[in-house]
């Protein structure tokens, strides 16, 4: 049996011979660092395979910064309308607001904003049933609608910080105060080796401006993502050079470069520093080449992108993610997080004008991610390609300011599409003014377990030595929505 | 089925190790005071320079392995150069060893390094990692974290180390130094290490972090562990974790000005201070702040496994000028300086006013106003100095009778009411001047909005007389002199700052006597941890490998007794890190080659190399990789200290990456990708090897650069391509070609020489700085082998 803390019985240089000198790139690098810890203790780093059969080859990380409003998005409540403008102790809800029902929001700063806000505000826009499964879902995301058969929706998140650190705890599970701890993406990075050696494993689109801007942090910086543009004269930091230098002076000192590591192995012989740098440069110039390419759109059919929404100014930017993310799942990259509205607070967090706020940030994204499951799902991709839809906190039921919503901690929305999970089913709900997650409750570390489940991963055999996790850290899968 | 068994059986191990008895833990071994451990005996005495090497050998000898022999003399050079001042030999010094008639270059490169002033700005990025060193960082410009003015406790880092202060008194400094040197502003500079953890929200955090820094940085404890619950491994329990808070619960921070600047903003000296005398400290219930026990006050406290016990907390008086920093000589003389200068400067517009004639673009009601208010503007400026003159003789007179201890107030007082209050006339005066000639020169539009704004200044001007001309009352006061700012906390509002925190004439002496206890030779953990540091970044690896945990979680010492050794020659030595450092960089030990060639038996015997039979190569620290790039090029630009160069900046920057604006938030992308310090945590740094890494040296411009001026740098050297590759490789790598190396080389070079030639060089010069760029992106040059 393996135990919680798999150790290290085998010399090092065993290991690393079992493991083969001969693959390249990241995983090795990120093998080698973590080598590092492994000659101080007696434990092995993971080797690159999943723990048991997985359902999930990648997953394309979707996170809207600021707040979406659940209320109107995926969870309407019609009570708002009936009750808009009653505080809510005038409604039958009045015990939301119980303070023990409260004590789970934990303040990192006392603010104008995160507050409770007590007079009901009706829902901005309407919503309608779509698919087979009736999925209610307001009217700012039709093209997402159209997909509600593809979805397992999550009615019943909470989480804990009131302030948008709440966004890092959305991808590490772990409240701003208690320090910085590795993302979910991290994770997955250090639990499974390269399913491709030409581009990184793990991959950052989008503004991200949240508390923290690292992912892997214990696990090393080998563990960061590794940030993409969608500019094919530039995707990469530092990946075209910063001084005119041609191709073919490159080529020879590459070539030469080469040489004079290999002799130096007369000398040095048997480092697998020397031998981790060299595949370092390797991938390094691979993915010159084949990041580029990832974004180049050429000779993707009009059809495609124009499904996308390419061609329309509104939404074009995350569009051009969302399909360099689904050419990156084609090479076979682990994982993909692609933040939307990133910078200050984030776009979503509507204090005022929610109405005219999430109409437009719903219009940048409800086509290019409903084409996403379209795209993925024709091509065949949606079963092994789990896609999240999240935000770091649903907003108050009641209204602040009288034009917008306040965070709200208690309850909110997340969505998961293929990967092996159900389709088309709703899970967990909010009582009926959207306040509380009532039944099947999830903190944000259940999205995580599910998440790791499906790509055949047991959180509890990544975890390093020295750094001790909770049980919250953890989570369990939502088993209910996994097929 | 063997290596399942197994692995149960560790695990078993673990668990077992994890349950011992409190009197257990209190023998473990790293809280037991070090003893001089005697030499064990050796048989390859000769091999053997100083104690490090008889302990080292001792441990070949037992496991029956082989020291490598000593690295070549190019290699030595330049691990020496990097080691201690971060920068290789250039060309000179390579050709001057290489020219060395016998072996006593060694010890003359390393006298001359240590007493460079390099060594000070290399070494003061080590302890800036441990000690958790960060520029402000916050929201857009609002501070949140650490202070704006921090890189002068940078500074005093660089210049203790150069000046080689021993290392418990700035460990004392750092704590205390606002108790022990309440009036020196160059000592006290040592409290930024505090000032760095300011934090403008919450206080639970910044001092939680206090505790758990001050105590893994200094101690190696993990007091952390013991927030929420006792620690589940050390005798430490959950009160522990309390005491040692209450130990900062009265400090705050504050900037003090300096010399010749009277802005705060502009520079100051961000430094601790004891402002919350009375504040009580509670454990909180399962570590949630939002449930303090307040059945029971934390007193300010160590463990109590730890001996020697702390001692006595002594409240200390402070100075006057420390707490009435206004009393500080140079507070008024820049401030009467200042106030001198803008007389001069609204002196010299007035007579440049004078001189404009009146014209067609100023006609003359204009030109009459535009006069009026440089007129009014000296009359300012001059009613301000005297205000400030009478101010100053107010507190002087106050001062002396707070001196001589007489309670009635002095008749200064009023005379600075009153001047102050003239101050305030004559400033709107000059406000309704100015509103006048801007009703003169408004559009027609606009013309109504400025008359309201001249009639609200004349209003204000009336309330001012009208003050002025009433009698000063009793008790009524004047604006005080600032020497010191408080830096506002907002720990109960986030829109607003909390109420001030006024600065005590008398401090707690907590965080002395806790500097003492730290500090004090008897202590088991600080001089083993501190030694462990210089270890690992002479050496590549820690004797103790949780460099930030000496506890019974931490793994045990490869050699305990060297551990040892080294910590009781610290203190003994005075604490004395030169000497350390000298005695680290002449041994044998240090001196091996990292290669694996001969070391096949000893690779059977100790694989990781545990037993130190050979070097462990060391990937270069990030900074090192950037200056040594710019050192190469010759431009390097020497200046040390000062603000920190902003991000914007950094491009074209050729100052030491030390001085680059380093926050949680900002952190320069070539650094970062060569794992620079996180300024959160960082006792030991990653080294990574990615393919970032990789990017970053083949197409940023910082190596681009480097590689035309390195290349040409060279050739006024030497002139035969042969030549040209063998200075590039003993300076960029530091070993000598062999003729394979050499075949290569030429060949690319002869290969680039056919190509068309980089803009505005020749076909042989842009052949050499391919060379070097291909050099610069070799394993070695980040490598220290």
């Amino acid at each position: 049996m393996q135990t919680a803390h798999p150790f290290r019985t085998l010399p090092r240089r065993a290991f690393l011979a079992d493991m083969g000198l001969g693959f390249t790139g990241l995983a090795l690098g990120a093998m080698l660092q973590r080598e590092g810890r492994a000659e101080e203790t007696l434990w092995v780093p993971p080797d690159g395979q999943p723990h048991f059969a997985p359902k999930a080859k990648s997953v394309i990380w979707l996170f809207m910064n600021g707040g979406v409003s659940h209320l109107e998005s995926f969870d309407p409540k019609p009570m708002l309308n009936k009750y808009a403008g009653k505080t809510i102790a005038e409604t039958p809800y009045a015990s939301t607001q119980s303070p023990d029902k409260l004590a789970l929001a934990r303040v990192t700063v006392p603010d104008a904003n995160g507050n409770q806000r007590n007079e009901l505000y009706p829902l901005q826009v309407g919503y309608k049933p779509y698919g087979q499964s009736g999925m209610e879902i307001s009217d700012w995301f039709p093209r997402i609608a159209r997909n509600a058969d593809r979805i397992a929706l999550v009615r019943s998140m909470y989480t804990t910080d009131s302030n948008h650190g709440a966004q890092t705890q959305f991808h590490s599970g772990r409240h701003n105060l208690d320090g910085d701890f590795p993302n979910l993406g991290a994770w997955v990075h250090y639990g499974l080796g390269s399913l491709n050696e030409n581009l990184p494993q793990f991959i950052s689109m989008g503004t991200r401006e949240y508390w923290n801007k690292r992912d892997g942090h214990y696990l090393g910086p080998a563990h960061d993502a590794v940030p993409l543009r969608i500019d094919p004269a530039n995707p990469l930091d530092f990946g075209i050079s910063e001084r005119p230098f041609s191709q073919q002076s490159k080529e020879i000192g590459i070539s030469l470069m080469r040489r004079l590591n290999d002799l130096r192995g007369v000398e040095y012989p048997q480092e697998p520093a020397m031998a981790a740098r060299i595949a370092s440069y390797e991938l390094a110039f691979r993915m010159q080449t084949s990041v580029p390419d990832i974004v180049d759109f050429s000779k993707e059919a009009e059809e495609t992108k124009s499904l996308y929404g390419l061609d329309q100014p509104h939404c074009r930017e995350f569009a051009g993610q969302l399909l360099a993310a689904r050419r990156l799942v084609e090479r076979g990259v682990r994982f993909i997080q692609i933040q939307h509205g990133g910078g200050g607070a984030g776009a979503w967090d509507a204090h005022g004008g929610l109405k005219e706020n999430h109409a437009t940030q719903a219009l940048a994204v409800d086509q290019p991610v409903g084409a996403l499951l379209e795209d993925l799902d024709r091509r065949g991709m949606l079963d092994e390609t789990l896609v999240v839809f999240a935000t770091e906190f649903g907003r108050t039921p009641g209204s602040q300011g009288g034009t917008g919503r306040d965070h709200h901690v208690f309850g909110f929305s997340v969505w998961m599409a293929g990967g092996g999970l159900k389709r088309g089913v709703v899970h967990g709900t909010t009582d009926e003014i959207g306040f509380h997650a009532v039944d099947n409750r999830h903190y944000v570390t259940d999205i995580h377990a599910t998440i790791l489940k499906q790509m055949g991963l047991d959180s509890r055999r990544l975890e390093i030595p020295g750094r001790k996790r909770l049980e919250i850290d953890h989570g369990v899968p939502i088993t209910e929505i996994i097929a | 089925m063997n290596r399942r068994l197994q692995r149960c059986t560790s695990w078993l191990v673990w668990v077992a190790m994890c349950l011992p008895t409190l009197a257990q833990a209190e023998e473990h071994w790293a809280f037991q005071a070090p003893s001089r451990p005697s030499l064990p005996p050796i048989a390859r005495a000769a091999w053997a320079r100083n104690p490090i090497d008889t302990f080292i050998s001792s441990h070949h000898e037992r496991q029956g392995l082989q020291p490598q022999p000593e690295a070549k003399r190019l290699l030595l050079l330049r691990r020496l150069y990097l080691d201690l001042i971060g920068v290789p030999p250039g060309p000179d010094e390579v050709a001057r060893v290489e020219a060395a008639p016998d072996e006593s270059w060694y010890e003359g490169v390393v006298q001359q390094l240590l007493a460079d002033p390099r060594h000070g700005e290399r070494w003061a990025r080590h302890w800036m990692d441990v000690w958790r060193y960060s520029d402000w960082w916050g929201l857009g410009d609002q501070l949140r974290n650490s202070q704006k003015h921090i890189w002068h406790w940078r500074d005093w880092i660089v210049e203790s180390l150069n000046a080689n202060l021993p290392y418990d008194e700035m460990v004392r400094l750092m704590l205390a130094a606002d108790e022990s040197h309440p009036d020196d502003l160059d000592k006290l500079r040592a409290t930024g290490f505090l000032a760095r953890n300011w934090y403008l929200f919450n206080r639970h955090q910044w001092l939680e972090e206090t505790v758990e820094h001050v105590s893994k940085g200094f101690l190696g404890l993990t007091m952390n562990c013991a927030k929420c619950h006792d620690h589940k491994f050390d005798p430490v329990s959950q009160m522990d974790f309390y005491r040692m808070r209450a130990v900062f619960e009265p400090y705050q921070v504050r900037n003090d000005m300096l010399p010749g600047v009277t802005d705060i903003d502009v520079d100051s000296i961000p430094r601790a201070f004891d402002g919350w005398l009375d504040k009580p400290t509670y454990r909180f219930v399962r570590g949630e702040e939002t449930k303090p026990d307040q059945s029971v006050v934390a007193q300010p406290g160590i463990p109590d496994f730890l001996t020697p016990p702390m001692p006595t907390v002594e409240p200390i008086m402070l100075t006057a000028s420390a707490w009435q920093p206004a009393r500080r000589p140079w507070v008024q003389e820049s401030m009467m300086e200042a106030a001198r200068q803008k007389v001069q400067k609204a002196s010299l517009e007035l007579a440049a006013t004078h001189e404009k004639p009146a014209g067609v673009e100023s006609p003359m009601p204009e030109a009459q106003a535009a006069l009026k208010v440089a007129e009014s503007l000296v009359t300012l400026a001059q009613t301000e100095l005297e205000s400030l003159q009478k101010r100053i003789s107010a507190s002087r007179a106050q001062w002396d009778r707070e001196d001589r201890k007489q309670a009635t107030p002095c008749d200064e007082i009023a005379v600075a009411v009153q001047a102050e209050r003239r101050a305030s006339v004559a400033k709107s005066t000059h406000q309704v001047a100015e509103a006048e000639l801007r009703v003169l020169r408004a559009e027609p539009g606009k013309k109504d909005e400025m008359e309201k704004q001249l009639a609200a200044a004349r209003e204000s001007l009336t309330k001012a007389v009208a003050v002025s001309e009433s009698e000063v009352k009793a008790g009524e006061i004047f604006t005080r002199i600032e020497g010191a700012r408080w830096a506002a906390t907002r720990f109960d509002d986030s829109t607003k700052d909390d109420a001030p925190v006024a600065f005590p004439a008398e401090s707690s002496g907590r965080r002395t006597a806790l500097a003492a206890w730290i500090t004090d030779p008897r202590n088991p953990l600080t001089a083993r941890v501190a030694v462990n540091q210089i270890w690992m970044h002479h050496l590549g690896t820690p004797l103790v490998a949780t460099v930030f945990d000496f506890g019974r979680k931490g793994t045990p010492p490869t050699h305990p007794e060297l551990l040892d050794w080294l910590a009781t020659e610290l203190i003994t030595s005075g604490w004395n890190m030169k000497h350390l450092h000298e005695l680290i960089v002449t041994s044998t030990t240090y001196r091996m080659s990292s290669t694996m060639v001969g070391g096949e038996a000893n690779a059977v015997k100790d694989p990781d190399n545990l037993r130190w039979w050979r070097r462990n190569p060391i990937r270069l620290d990030a900074e090192v990789v950037r200056d040594s790039a710019l050192a190469l090029t010759g431009e390097l630009d020497a200046t040390r200290g000062g603000p920190p160069i902003a991000a914007a900046a950094q491009a074209e920057s050729k100052r030491r990456s030390l001085y680059f604006f380093h926050s949680n938030n900002d952190r320069n992308l070539f650094l970062t990708s060569f794992d620079t310090a996180m300024v959160k945590e960082c006792y030991r740094r990653e080294q990574s090897i990615v393919p970032q890494q990789a990017l970053a040296l083949t197409n940023g411009r910082l190596v681009l650069d480097a590689s035309w001026k390195i290349a040409d740098r060279f050739s006024t050297e030497v002139s035969a391509d042969a030549d040209f590759i063998n200075l590039a490789f003993s300076v960029l790598l530091g070993f000598k070609p062999g003729d394979a190396e050499m075949k290569a080389s030429l060949e690319a070079l002869g290969a680039w020489s056919a190509l068309p030639p980089d803009e505005g060089r020749d076909a042989a010069s842009t052949a050499r700085s391919h060379l070097i760029w291909s050099l610069l992106n070799h394993n070695d040059f980040v490598t220290l082998r």
